[in-house]
Protein backbone atom coordinates (compact mmCIF):
# COMPACT_ATOMS: atom_id res chain seq x y z
CA UNK A 1 0.00 0.00 0.00
CA UNK A 2 0.99 3.54 -0.72
CA UNK A 3 2.24 5.86 2.03
CA UNK A 4 0.03 8.89 2.60
CA UNK A 5 2.15 10.47 5.36
CA UNK A 6 5.89 10.13 5.74
CA UNK A 7 7.86 11.57 8.61
CA UNK A 8 11.64 11.63 8.62
CA UNK A 9 13.92 12.46 11.55
CA UNK A 10 11.41 14.80 13.16
CA UNK A 11 12.73 16.72 16.17
CA UNK A 12 10.56 18.97 18.35
CA UNK A 13 11.49 21.12 21.32
CA UNK A 14 9.70 23.33 23.79
CA UNK A 15 12.39 25.80 24.84
CA UNK A 16 15.30 23.43 25.44
CA UNK A 17 13.30 20.35 26.37
CA UNK A 18 13.21 17.74 23.63
CA UNK A 19 9.65 16.55 23.08
CA UNK A 20 10.09 14.48 19.94
CA UNK A 21 13.43 12.82 19.38
CA UNK A 22 14.20 11.86 15.81
CA UNK A 23 10.87 10.34 14.87
CA UNK A 24 10.61 8.56 11.53
CA UNK A 25 7.53 6.70 10.38
CA UNK A 26 5.13 6.28 7.53
CA UNK A 27 1.36 5.97 7.53
CA UNK A 28 -0.29 3.99 4.78
CA UNK A 29 -3.38 4.85 2.79
CA UNK A 30 -6.68 3.64 4.26
CA UNK A 31 -5.32 2.37 7.52
CA UNK A 32 -6.16 3.17 11.11
CA UNK A 33 -2.94 4.27 12.69
CA UNK A 34 -2.92 4.64 16.46
CA UNK A 35 -0.43 6.79 18.33
CA UNK A 36 -0.02 5.76 21.94
CA UNK A 37 2.35 6.13 24.80
CA UNK A 38 2.61 7.37 28.33
CA UNK A 39 1.36 10.83 29.32
CA UNK A 40 3.76 13.57 28.29
CA UNK A 41 5.27 11.21 25.72
CA UNK A 42 4.73 13.63 22.85
CA UNK A 43 1.63 12.15 21.20
CA UNK A 44 -0.37 15.36 20.86
CA UNK A 45 2.79 17.25 19.91
CA UNK A 46 3.39 14.80 17.05
CA UNK A 47 -0.18 15.27 15.88
CA UNK A 48 0.13 19.06 15.99
CA UNK A 49 3.30 18.86 13.92
CA UNK A 50 1.67 16.77 11.23
CA UNK A 51 -1.23 19.20 10.84
CA UNK A 52 1.15 22.15 10.82
CA UNK A 53 0.07 23.88 14.04
CA UNK A 54 3.68 23.67 15.21
CA UNK A 55 6.74 23.80 13.00
CA UNK A 56 9.47 21.25 13.73
CA UNK A 57 13.01 22.13 14.77
CA UNK A 58 14.31 19.76 12.14
CA UNK A 59 13.14 16.87 10.02
CA UNK A 60 10.58 16.55 7.23
CA UNK A 61 6.91 15.66 6.97
CA UNK A 62 5.44 14.55 3.64
CA UNK A 63 1.68 14.55 3.19
CA UNK A 64 0.27 13.29 -0.13
CA UNK A 65 3.89 13.12 -1.29
CA UNK A 66 4.56 16.84 -0.67
CA UNK A 67 7.00 18.15 1.90
CA UNK A 68 4.98 20.44 4.15
CA UNK A 69 7.25 21.82 6.87
CA UNK A 70 8.62 24.58 4.67
CA UNK A 71 5.61 24.99 2.47
CA UNK A 72 4.03 28.45 2.14
CA UNK A 73 0.67 29.01 3.78
CA UNK A 74 -1.52 29.12 0.67
CA UNK A 75 -0.19 25.82 -0.59
CA UNK A 76 -0.48 24.24 2.82
CA UNK A 77 -4.10 25.41 3.00
CA UNK A 78 -4.82 23.23 -0.04
CA UNK A 79 -3.53 20.26 1.88
CA UNK A 80 -5.47 21.23 4.99
CA UNK A 81 -8.73 21.23 3.05
CA UNK A 82 -8.17 17.51 2.44
CA UNK A 83 -7.58 16.88 6.14
CA UNK A 84 -9.99 16.73 9.06
CA UNK A 85 -9.10 17.02 12.71
CA UNK A 86 -11.09 16.25 15.79
CA UNK A 87 -9.78 18.07 18.86
CA UNK A 88 -9.91 16.70 22.37
CA UNK A 89 -12.67 18.99 23.61
CA UNK A 90 -14.31 19.29 20.21
CA UNK A 91 -13.13 22.90 19.73
CA UNK A 92 -16.47 23.98 18.30
CA UNK A 93 -16.88 27.71 17.76
CA UNK A 94 -19.03 28.59 20.74
CA UNK A 95 -20.60 31.67 19.23
CA UNK A 96 -22.03 29.68 16.32
CA UNK A 97 -24.83 27.13 16.18
CA UNK A 98 -24.12 23.45 15.59
CA UNK A 99 -25.10 23.52 11.94
CA UNK A 100 -23.07 26.69 11.35
CA UNK A 101 -20.06 24.98 12.87
CA UNK A 102 -20.37 22.03 10.53
CA UNK A 103 -20.93 24.40 7.63
CA UNK A 104 -17.74 26.44 8.19
CA UNK A 105 -15.41 24.44 5.92
CA UNK A 106 -18.09 24.07 3.23
CA UNK A 107 -18.90 27.79 3.24
CA UNK A 108 -15.27 28.82 3.16
CA UNK A 109 -13.72 26.36 0.74
CA UNK A 110 -16.48 25.57 -1.72
CA UNK A 111 -18.72 27.58 -4.01
CA UNK A 112 -21.77 25.50 -3.14
CA UNK A 113 -25.16 27.17 -2.81
CA UNK A 114 -26.45 27.71 0.75
CA UNK A 115 -29.25 25.16 0.41
CA UNK A 116 -26.81 22.50 -0.81
CA UNK A 117 -24.53 23.27 2.13
CA UNK A 118 -27.50 22.92 4.50
CA UNK A 119 -28.30 19.54 3.03
CA UNK A 120 -24.69 18.39 3.38
CA UNK A 121 -24.66 19.58 6.98
CA UNK A 122 -27.87 17.62 7.65
CA UNK A 123 -26.32 14.52 6.07
CA UNK A 124 -23.23 14.74 8.29
CA UNK A 125 -25.27 15.39 11.42
CA UNK A 126 -27.47 12.38 10.68
CA UNK A 127 -24.35 10.31 10.21
CA UNK A 128 -23.34 11.07 13.81
CA UNK A 129 -26.95 10.75 15.08
CA UNK A 130 -27.34 14.40 16.00
CA UNK A 131 -30.24 15.51 13.84
CA UNK A 132 -31.92 17.10 16.85
CA UNK A 133 -28.90 19.31 17.62
CA UNK A 134 -29.08 21.17 14.29
CA UNK A 135 -30.17 24.49 15.76
CA UNK A 136 -28.52 24.28 19.17
CA UNK A 137 -25.44 26.08 20.44
CA UNK A 138 -22.37 24.04 21.49
CA UNK A 139 -22.87 25.12 25.11
CA UNK A 140 -26.20 23.26 25.12
CA UNK A 141 -24.54 19.93 24.25
CA UNK A 142 -22.94 17.26 26.40
CA UNK A 143 -19.25 16.39 26.03
CA UNK A 144 -19.96 13.35 23.90
CA UNK A 145 -22.34 15.26 21.64
CA UNK A 146 -19.77 18.02 21.15
CA UNK A 147 -17.27 15.41 20.00
CA UNK A 148 -19.74 14.00 17.54
CA UNK A 149 -20.51 17.46 16.15
CA UNK A 150 -16.77 18.03 15.85
CA UNK A 151 -16.55 14.75 13.95
CA UNK A 152 -19.32 15.88 11.63
CA UNK A 153 -17.38 19.09 11.03
CA UNK A 154 -14.13 17.20 10.49
CA UNK A 155 -15.70 15.01 7.78
CA UNK A 156 -17.71 17.82 6.22
CA UNK A 157 -15.26 18.18 3.33
CA UNK A 158 -14.88 14.40 2.85
CA UNK A 159 -11.22 14.51 3.88
CA UNK A 160 -8.68 11.92 2.84
CA UNK A 161 -7.03 11.88 6.26
CA UNK A 162 -8.73 12.29 9.60
CA UNK A 163 -6.86 13.03 12.82
CA UNK A 164 -8.32 12.33 16.25
CA UNK A 165 -6.96 13.60 19.55
CA UNK A 166 -8.32 11.20 22.18
CA UNK A 167 -11.76 10.70 20.63
CA UNK A 168 -13.20 8.40 23.28
CA UNK A 169 -11.71 10.07 26.35
CA UNK A 170 -14.52 10.90 28.77
CA UNK A 171 -17.15 8.93 26.84
CA UNK A 172 -19.18 6.12 28.31
CA UNK A 173 -18.37 2.62 26.96
CA UNK A 174 -21.46 2.45 24.76
CA UNK A 175 -20.87 5.82 23.10
CA UNK A 176 -17.20 4.92 22.74
CA UNK A 177 -18.19 1.68 21.00
CA UNK A 178 -20.51 3.56 18.65
CA UNK A 179 -17.71 5.98 17.87
CA UNK A 180 -15.38 3.09 17.08
CA UNK A 181 -17.98 1.59 14.76
CA UNK A 182 -18.31 4.96 13.08
CA UNK A 183 -14.54 5.13 12.68
CA UNK A 184 -14.43 1.66 11.08
CA UNK A 185 -17.29 2.68 8.80
CA UNK A 186 -15.40 5.80 7.71
CA UNK A 187 -12.43 3.67 6.81
CA UNK A 188 -14.40 0.96 4.98
CA UNK A 189 -16.98 3.05 3.16
CA UNK A 190 -15.11 6.26 2.44
CA UNK A 191 -11.56 4.95 2.38
CA UNK A 192 -10.34 7.55 4.85
CA UNK A 193 -6.96 7.21 6.53
CA UNK A 194 -7.31 7.69 10.27
CA UNK A 195 -4.58 8.79 12.66
CA UNK A 196 -5.74 8.50 16.25
CA UNK A 197 -4.17 9.41 19.58
CA UNK A 198 -5.81 7.34 22.28
CA UNK A 199 -5.34 5.53 25.57
CA UNK A 200 -8.43 3.36 25.45
CA UNK A 201 -7.25 -0.26 25.30
CA UNK A 202 -10.60 -1.67 24.19
CA UNK A 203 -10.84 0.85 21.42
CA UNK A 204 -7.29 0.16 20.24
CA UNK A 205 -7.95 -3.57 20.09
CA UNK A 206 -11.12 -2.99 18.11
CA UNK A 207 -9.88 -0.62 15.46
CA UNK A 208 -6.08 -0.50 15.20
CA UNK A 209 -4.38 -1.56 11.99
CA UNK A 210 -0.97 -0.42 13.18
CA UNK A 211 0.29 1.33 16.28
CA UNK A 212 3.11 3.71 17.12
CA UNK A 213 4.37 3.63 20.68
CA UNK A 214 6.07 6.83 21.87
CA UNK A 215 8.07 6.90 25.06
CA UNK A 216 9.58 10.16 26.23
CA UNK A 217 9.56 11.44 22.67
CA UNK A 218 11.22 8.35 21.22
CA UNK A 219 9.65 6.02 18.73
CA UNK A 220 10.04 2.61 20.38
CA UNK A 221 7.68 0.58 18.23
CA UNK A 222 5.75 0.78 14.96
CA UNK A 223 3.71 -2.14 13.65
CA UNK A 224 0.59 -4.22 14.13
CA UNK A 225 -0.68 -5.38 17.50
CA UNK A 226 0.38 -8.96 16.75
CA UNK A 227 3.91 -7.79 15.97
CA UNK A 228 3.94 -5.75 19.17
CA UNK A 229 2.94 -8.81 21.14
CA UNK A 230 5.54 -10.98 19.41
CA UNK A 231 8.33 -8.50 20.05
CA UNK A 232 7.50 -8.34 23.77
CA UNK A 233 8.83 -4.90 24.57
CA UNK A 234 8.52 -4.40 28.31
CA UNK A 235 6.80 -1.00 28.17
CA UNK A 236 4.21 -2.07 25.61
CA UNK A 237 3.51 -5.36 27.37
CA UNK A 238 2.75 -3.42 30.53
CA UNK A 239 0.57 -0.96 28.62
CA UNK A 240 -1.65 -3.71 27.24
CA UNK A 241 -1.42 -5.87 30.35
CA UNK A 242 0.16 -8.74 28.40
CA UNK A 243 2.56 -9.38 31.20
CA UNK B 1 -5.05 10.24 75.08
CA UNK B 2 -2.23 11.00 77.49
CA UNK B 3 -1.44 12.10 81.00
CA UNK B 4 1.30 14.28 82.39
CA UNK B 5 3.12 13.35 85.56
CA UNK B 6 6.29 15.04 86.72
CA UNK B 7 8.23 15.54 83.52
CA UNK B 8 6.83 12.57 81.70
CA UNK B 9 4.07 12.83 79.06
CA UNK B 10 2.73 9.36 78.66
CA UNK B 11 0.33 8.29 75.92
CA UNK B 12 -1.95 5.26 76.02
CA UNK B 13 -2.34 3.23 72.84
CA UNK B 14 -3.72 6.05 70.69
CA UNK B 15 -2.40 9.45 69.61
CA UNK B 16 -4.64 11.23 67.11
CA UNK B 17 -4.93 14.62 65.45
CA UNK B 18 -7.50 15.66 68.13
CA UNK B 19 -4.82 15.32 70.85
CA UNK B 20 -2.22 17.44 69.12
CA UNK B 21 -3.44 20.89 70.22
CA UNK B 22 -3.46 20.05 73.93
CA UNK B 23 -0.22 18.13 73.65
CA UNK B 24 1.59 21.07 72.06
CA UNK B 25 0.19 23.43 74.74
CA UNK B 26 1.47 21.14 77.47
CA UNK B 27 4.80 20.90 75.76
CA UNK B 28 5.09 24.69 75.59
CA UNK B 29 5.01 24.90 79.39
CA UNK B 30 8.56 23.58 79.41
CA UNK B 31 9.73 26.42 77.18
CA UNK B 32 13.21 25.89 75.88
CA UNK B 33 13.95 23.32 78.53
CA UNK B 34 13.71 20.51 76.02
CA UNK B 35 15.92 18.01 77.74
CA UNK B 36 13.80 17.89 80.91
CA UNK B 37 10.67 16.50 79.32
CA UNK B 38 10.30 12.85 78.42
CA UNK B 39 7.60 11.84 75.93
CA UNK B 40 6.54 8.25 76.17
CA UNK B 41 4.90 6.90 73.01
CA UNK B 42 6.00 3.32 73.52
CA UNK B 43 2.42 2.04 73.74
CA UNK B 44 1.00 4.04 70.84
CA UNK B 45 -0.34 1.77 68.11
CA UNK B 46 -3.12 3.98 66.65
CA UNK B 47 -2.03 7.27 65.11
CA UNK B 48 -2.51 9.34 61.99
CA UNK B 49 -0.36 11.25 59.53
CA UNK B 50 -0.51 14.58 61.34
CA UNK B 51 0.89 12.84 64.42
CA UNK B 52 3.72 11.47 62.30
CA UNK B 53 4.47 14.96 61.03
CA UNK B 54 4.41 16.50 64.52
CA UNK B 55 6.51 13.77 66.16
CA UNK B 56 8.96 13.79 63.25
CA UNK B 57 9.53 17.53 63.57
CA UNK B 58 9.82 17.30 67.39
CA UNK B 59 12.43 14.56 67.09
CA UNK B 60 14.41 16.85 64.82
CA UNK B 61 14.18 19.53 67.52
CA UNK B 62 15.84 17.04 69.88
CA UNK B 63 12.88 16.26 72.15
CA UNK B 64 13.31 13.03 73.99
CA UNK B 65 10.97 10.29 72.85
CA UNK B 66 10.44 6.66 73.50
CA UNK B 67 8.60 5.25 70.52
CA UNK B 68 6.73 2.07 69.74
CA UNK B 69 8.18 -0.10 66.98
CA UNK B 70 5.30 0.70 64.67
CA UNK B 71 5.90 4.44 65.13
CA UNK B 72 9.61 4.11 64.47
CA UNK B 73 8.93 2.32 61.22
CA UNK B 74 6.23 4.73 60.06
CA UNK B 75 8.27 7.81 60.94
CA UNK B 76 11.17 6.46 58.93
CA UNK B 77 8.93 6.07 55.89
CA UNK B 78 7.36 9.48 56.47
CA UNK B 79 10.74 11.18 56.70
CA UNK B 80 11.84 9.53 53.48
CA UNK B 81 8.70 10.71 51.67
CA UNK B 82 9.24 14.33 52.63
CA UNK B 83 12.94 14.40 51.91
CA UNK B 84 12.77 15.69 48.33
CA UNK B 85 13.72 19.25 47.46
CA UNK B 86 10.90 21.65 46.84
CA UNK B 87 11.51 23.18 43.47
CA UNK B 88 12.84 26.57 44.37
CA UNK B 89 11.43 29.63 42.74
CA UNK B 90 14.22 31.81 41.54
CA UNK B 91 14.48 34.83 43.78
CA UNK B 92 15.70 37.85 41.91
CA UNK B 93 16.85 41.16 43.21
CA UNK B 94 14.79 44.29 42.73
CA UNK B 95 16.94 45.52 39.90
CA UNK B 96 16.99 42.18 38.08
CA UNK B 97 13.24 42.08 38.44
CA UNK B 98 13.01 45.48 36.84
CA UNK B 99 15.16 44.33 33.93
CA UNK B 100 13.02 41.24 33.44
CA UNK B 101 9.85 43.32 33.51
CA UNK B 102 11.31 45.82 31.08
CA UNK B 103 12.38 43.06 28.67
CA UNK B 104 8.93 41.54 28.97
CA UNK B 105 7.35 44.89 28.17
CA UNK B 106 9.58 45.39 25.13
CA UNK B 107 8.81 41.94 23.76
CA UNK B 108 5.10 42.60 24.31
CA UNK B 109 5.38 45.83 22.36
CA UNK B 110 7.17 44.07 19.53
CA UNK B 111 4.61 41.29 19.35
CA UNK B 112 1.86 43.91 19.46
CA UNK B 113 3.37 45.73 16.48
CA UNK B 114 3.77 42.51 14.50
CA UNK B 115 0.20 41.46 15.27
CA UNK B 116 -1.11 44.91 14.36
CA UNK B 117 0.63 44.80 11.01
CA UNK B 118 -0.90 41.38 10.32
CA UNK B 119 -4.35 42.52 11.36
CA UNK B 120 -4.14 45.62 9.12
CA UNK B 121 -2.99 43.48 6.22
CA UNK B 122 -5.80 40.94 6.56
CA UNK B 123 -8.43 43.58 7.30
CA UNK B 124 -7.59 45.51 4.15
CA UNK B 125 -7.58 42.27 2.16
CA UNK B 126 -10.91 41.38 3.73
CA UNK B 127 -12.49 44.56 2.39
CA UNK B 128 -11.81 43.49 -1.16
CA UNK B 129 -12.24 39.73 -0.99
CA UNK B 130 -14.88 37.74 0.80
CA UNK B 131 -12.78 34.60 1.08
CA UNK B 132 -11.79 33.54 4.55
CA UNK B 133 -14.48 35.38 6.44
CA UNK B 134 -18.06 34.62 7.30
CA UNK B 135 -20.85 36.08 5.27
CA UNK B 136 -22.58 38.82 7.21
CA UNK B 137 -19.96 38.87 9.93
CA UNK B 138 -19.11 42.56 9.47
CA UNK B 139 -22.78 43.56 9.62
CA UNK B 140 -23.21 41.36 12.69
CA UNK B 141 -20.25 43.04 14.40
CA UNK B 142 -21.48 46.54 13.55
CA UNK B 143 -24.78 45.69 15.23
CA UNK B 144 -23.00 44.25 18.24
CA UNK B 145 -20.34 46.91 18.75
CA UNK B 146 -21.98 49.99 17.26
CA UNK B 147 -25.74 49.69 17.34
CA UNK B 148 -25.98 48.14 20.79
CA UNK B 149 -23.74 50.84 22.26
CA UNK B 150 -26.03 53.66 21.10
CA UNK B 151 -28.17 54.12 24.25
CA UNK B 152 -25.27 54.24 26.70
CA UNK B 153 -23.14 56.47 24.46
CA UNK B 154 -26.04 58.87 23.93
CA UNK B 155 -26.87 59.07 27.60
CA UNK B 156 -23.29 59.63 28.75
CA UNK B 157 -22.48 62.14 26.01
CA UNK B 158 -25.59 64.09 26.93
CA UNK B 159 -24.69 64.11 30.62
CA UNK B 160 -21.08 65.11 29.93
CA UNK B 161 -22.25 68.00 27.75
CA UNK B 162 -24.71 69.05 30.42
CA UNK B 163 -22.22 68.93 33.30
CA UNK B 164 -19.44 70.57 31.35
CA UNK B 165 -21.62 73.55 30.42
CA UNK B 166 -23.21 73.82 33.85
CA UNK B 167 -19.82 74.12 35.53
CA UNK B 168 -18.51 76.64 32.99
CA UNK B 169 -21.72 78.63 32.78
CA UNK B 170 -21.48 79.66 36.41
CA UNK B 171 -18.01 81.08 35.79
CA UNK B 172 -18.72 82.69 32.43
CA UNK B 173 -21.81 84.40 33.81
CA UNK B 174 -19.76 86.38 36.33
CA UNK B 175 -17.94 88.05 33.43
CA UNK B 176 -21.01 88.39 31.27
CA UNK B 177 -19.34 86.12 28.76
CA UNK B 178 -22.42 83.94 28.35
CA UNK B 179 -22.09 83.60 24.59
CA UNK B 180 -18.67 81.95 24.91
CA UNK B 181 -20.32 78.91 26.45
CA UNK B 182 -21.19 77.97 22.88
CA UNK B 183 -17.54 78.05 21.81
CA UNK B 184 -16.51 76.10 24.83
CA UNK B 185 -19.03 73.32 24.50
CA UNK B 186 -18.76 72.99 20.70
CA UNK B 187 -14.98 72.85 20.60
CA UNK B 188 -14.49 70.67 23.65
CA UNK B 189 -17.21 68.22 22.70
CA UNK B 190 -16.13 67.79 19.08
CA UNK B 191 -12.40 67.67 19.54
CA UNK B 192 -12.01 66.09 22.97
CA UNK B 193 -14.92 64.77 24.96
CA UNK B 194 -16.95 63.26 22.13
CA UNK B 195 -14.28 60.99 20.67
CA UNK B 196 -12.76 60.16 24.05
CA UNK B 197 -15.95 59.35 25.94
CA UNK B 198 -17.22 57.22 23.08
CA UNK B 199 -13.91 55.39 22.81
CA UNK B 200 -13.77 54.72 26.55
CA UNK B 201 -17.31 53.33 26.62
CA UNK B 202 -16.67 51.18 23.57
CA UNK B 203 -13.34 49.99 24.99
CA UNK B 204 -15.18 48.88 28.10
CA UNK B 205 -17.97 47.21 26.15
CA UNK B 206 -16.38 45.80 23.02
CA UNK B 207 -12.64 45.87 23.72
CA UNK B 208 -13.19 43.59 26.68
CA UNK B 209 -15.54 41.41 24.65
CA UNK B 210 -12.94 41.03 21.92
CA UNK B 211 -10.24 40.03 24.41
CA UNK B 212 -12.59 37.61 26.18
CA UNK B 213 -13.79 36.01 22.98
CA UNK B 214 -10.36 35.53 21.44
CA UNK B 215 -8.73 34.31 24.65
CA UNK B 216 -11.53 31.79 25.21
CA UNK B 217 -11.16 30.59 21.64
CA UNK B 218 -7.43 30.24 22.26
CA UNK B 219 -7.75 28.07 25.36
CA UNK B 220 -10.54 25.89 23.98
CA UNK B 221 -8.46 25.21 20.83
CA UNK B 222 -11.08 26.90 18.66
CA UNK B 223 -8.36 28.97 16.99
CA UNK B 224 -6.37 25.81 16.26
CA UNK B 225 -9.50 24.22 14.84
CA UNK B 226 -9.90 27.20 12.49
CA UNK B 227 -6.28 26.89 11.38
CA UNK B 228 -6.73 23.19 10.63
CA UNK B 229 -9.77 24.07 8.54
CA UNK B 230 -7.37 26.22 6.50
CA UNK B 231 -8.85 29.43 7.92
CA UNK B 232 -6.79 32.27 9.25
CA UNK B 233 -8.09 33.39 12.66
CA UNK B 234 -6.93 36.94 11.98
CA UNK B 235 -9.05 37.00 8.87
CA UNK B 236 -11.96 34.97 10.18
CA UNK B 237 -12.25 36.40 13.68
CA UNK B 238 -10.39 39.72 13.93
CA UNK B 239 -10.76 41.35 10.50
CA UNK B 240 -14.58 41.64 10.69
CA UNK B 241 -14.26 43.28 14.11
CA UNK B 242 -11.59 45.65 12.83
CA UNK B 243 -13.66 46.75 9.85
CA UNK B 244 -16.87 46.98 11.90
CA UNK B 245 -15.18 49.04 14.60
CA UNK B 246 -13.60 51.40 12.07
CA UNK B 247 -17.09 52.09 10.76
CA UNK B 248 -19.04 52.16 14.04
CA UNK B 249 -16.85 54.22 16.32
CA UNK B 250 -16.68 57.36 14.12
CA UNK B 251 -20.45 57.22 13.58
CA UNK B 252 -21.04 56.85 17.31
CA UNK B 253 -18.66 59.74 17.85
CA UNK B 254 -20.57 62.02 15.48
CA UNK B 255 -23.76 61.33 17.40
CA UNK B 256 -22.01 61.75 20.75
CA UNK B 257 -20.69 65.14 19.65
CA UNK B 258 -24.10 66.37 18.59
CA UNK B 259 -25.86 65.06 21.68
CA UNK B 260 -23.18 66.53 23.95
CA UNK B 261 -23.64 69.92 22.32
CA UNK B 262 -27.39 69.50 22.79
CA UNK B 263 -26.70 69.02 26.52
CA UNK B 264 -24.86 72.36 26.47
CA UNK B 265 -27.71 73.91 24.54
CA UNK B 266 -30.14 73.05 27.31
CA UNK B 267 -27.98 74.72 29.95
CA UNK B 268 -27.42 77.75 27.73
CA UNK B 269 -31.10 78.24 27.12
CA UNK B 270 -32.41 77.45 30.58
CA UNK B 271 -29.61 78.66 32.85
CA UNK B 272 -27.91 81.38 30.83
CA UNK B 273 -31.12 82.43 29.07
CA UNK B 274 -29.46 82.52 25.65
CA UNK B 275 -31.93 82.45 22.83
CA UNK B 276 -31.87 79.20 20.80
CA UNK B 277 -31.27 81.15 17.58
CA UNK B 278 -28.22 82.88 19.05
CA UNK B 279 -26.87 79.53 20.26
CA UNK B 280 -27.42 77.96 16.85
CA UNK B 281 -25.81 80.78 14.87
CA UNK B 282 -22.82 80.97 17.16
CA UNK B 283 -22.41 77.17 17.07
CA UNK B 284 -22.36 77.12 13.28
CA UNK B 285 -19.78 79.93 13.28
CA UNK B 286 -17.47 78.12 15.68
CA UNK B 287 -17.86 74.67 14.20
CA UNK B 288 -15.18 74.63 11.50
CA UNK B 289 -14.55 71.60 9.37
CA UNK B 290 -11.10 71.14 10.84
CA UNK B 291 -12.58 70.36 14.26
CA UNK B 292 -14.66 67.63 12.68
CA UNK B 293 -11.62 66.21 10.91
CA UNK B 294 -9.79 66.15 14.21
CA UNK B 295 -12.70 64.38 15.82
CA UNK B 296 -12.92 61.76 13.07
CA UNK B 297 -9.18 61.18 12.95
CA UNK B 298 -9.14 60.58 16.66
CA UNK B 299 -12.08 58.22 16.67
CA UNK B 300 -10.65 56.14 13.80
CA UNK B 301 -7.33 55.83 15.65
CA UNK B 302 -9.15 54.94 18.86
CA UNK B 303 -11.18 52.27 17.09
CA UNK B 304 -8.01 50.61 15.83
CA UNK B 305 -6.37 50.80 19.25
CA UNK B 306 -9.36 49.16 20.91
CA UNK B 307 -9.49 46.21 18.50
CA UNK B 308 -5.71 45.73 18.30
CA UNK B 309 -5.24 45.82 22.06
CA UNK B 310 -8.18 43.48 22.63
CA UNK B 311 -6.80 41.05 20.05
CA UNK B 312 -3.27 41.29 21.45
CA UNK B 313 -4.34 40.33 24.96
CA UNK B 314 -6.69 37.69 23.59
CA UNK B 315 -4.05 35.91 21.54
CA UNK B 316 -1.44 36.07 24.30
CA UNK B 317 -3.63 34.52 26.99
CA UNK B 318 -1.92 32.16 29.42
CA UNK B 319 -3.61 29.59 31.62
CA UNK B 320 -7.26 28.66 31.75
CA UNK B 321 -10.37 30.50 32.85
CA UNK B 322 -8.30 32.69 35.14
CA UNK B 323 -6.22 33.78 32.15
CA UNK B 324 -9.33 34.91 30.29
CA UNK B 325 -10.27 37.18 33.19
CA UNK B 326 -6.79 38.62 33.38
CA UNK B 327 -6.61 39.19 29.63
CA UNK B 328 -9.97 40.93 29.63
CA UNK B 329 -9.11 43.25 32.49
CA UNK B 330 -5.66 44.02 31.10
CA UNK B 331 -7.09 44.80 27.67
CA UNK B 332 -9.60 47.31 29.03
CA UNK B 333 -7.02 49.05 31.19
CA UNK B 334 -4.50 49.15 28.35
CA UNK B 335 -7.09 50.32 25.82
CA UNK B 336 -8.34 53.18 27.98
CA UNK B 337 -4.76 54.19 28.77
CA UNK B 338 -3.83 54.11 25.09
CA UNK B 339 -6.92 56.10 24.13
CA UNK B 340 -6.22 58.88 26.64
CA UNK B 341 -2.50 58.97 25.78
CA UNK B 342 -3.21 59.19 22.08
CA UNK B 343 -5.82 61.84 22.68
CA UNK B 344 -3.38 63.96 24.68
CA UNK B 345 -0.69 63.55 22.05
CA UNK B 346 -2.98 64.47 19.18
CA UNK B 347 -4.44 67.43 21.05
CA UNK B 348 -0.95 68.83 21.60
CA UNK B 349 -0.05 68.27 17.97
CA UNK B 350 -3.22 69.97 16.72
CA UNK B 351 -3.03 72.79 19.24
CA UNK B 352 0.45 73.81 18.16
CA UNK B 353 -0.41 73.02 14.56
CA UNK B 354 2.71 70.96 13.93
Amino acid sequence: MENIIEINNLVAKYDTKIILDNISLSIKKKEIFIILGSSGGGKTTLLKHIIGLIKPVSGTIDIFGQEVTKMDNDKFDDILTQIGMLFQGGALINSMKVWENVAIPLEQHTELAPNIIRDLVKQKLSLVNLEHAFNLYPSELSGGMKKRVALARAIAMDPKILFFDEPSAGLDPITALELDELILELKEKLGITLVIVTHELESIKRIADRILYLQKGKNIFVGTLEEARAESIDEIDRFFGWK
Amino acid sequence: MYNVSKNIIKFDNSFLISDIDNFIDDLKKYGTNISVVQIDLSKVETFDNSVLAVVNSLIKKKYRFSLSEKLVAEIKIFDKLISFNEKETIVTSGFENLVIKFNDFISQIISFIVLSADIFFYSIRSIFSKSGRRKGSIYEQILLMGNNAVPIVFLLAFLIGLILSLQSAAQLRQFGANIYLVDLIVISMITEMGPMITAIIVAGRSGSAIAAEISTMQITEELDALKVMALNPLKYVVAPKMIAMTISLPILTIFANIIGIFGGFIIAVIYLELSPIVFFNRAVDVMTLSFWWQSMLKSVLFSWLIVLIGAHFGFNVKGGAEGVGKATTASVVAAIFAVIMTDALLSIIFYFDF
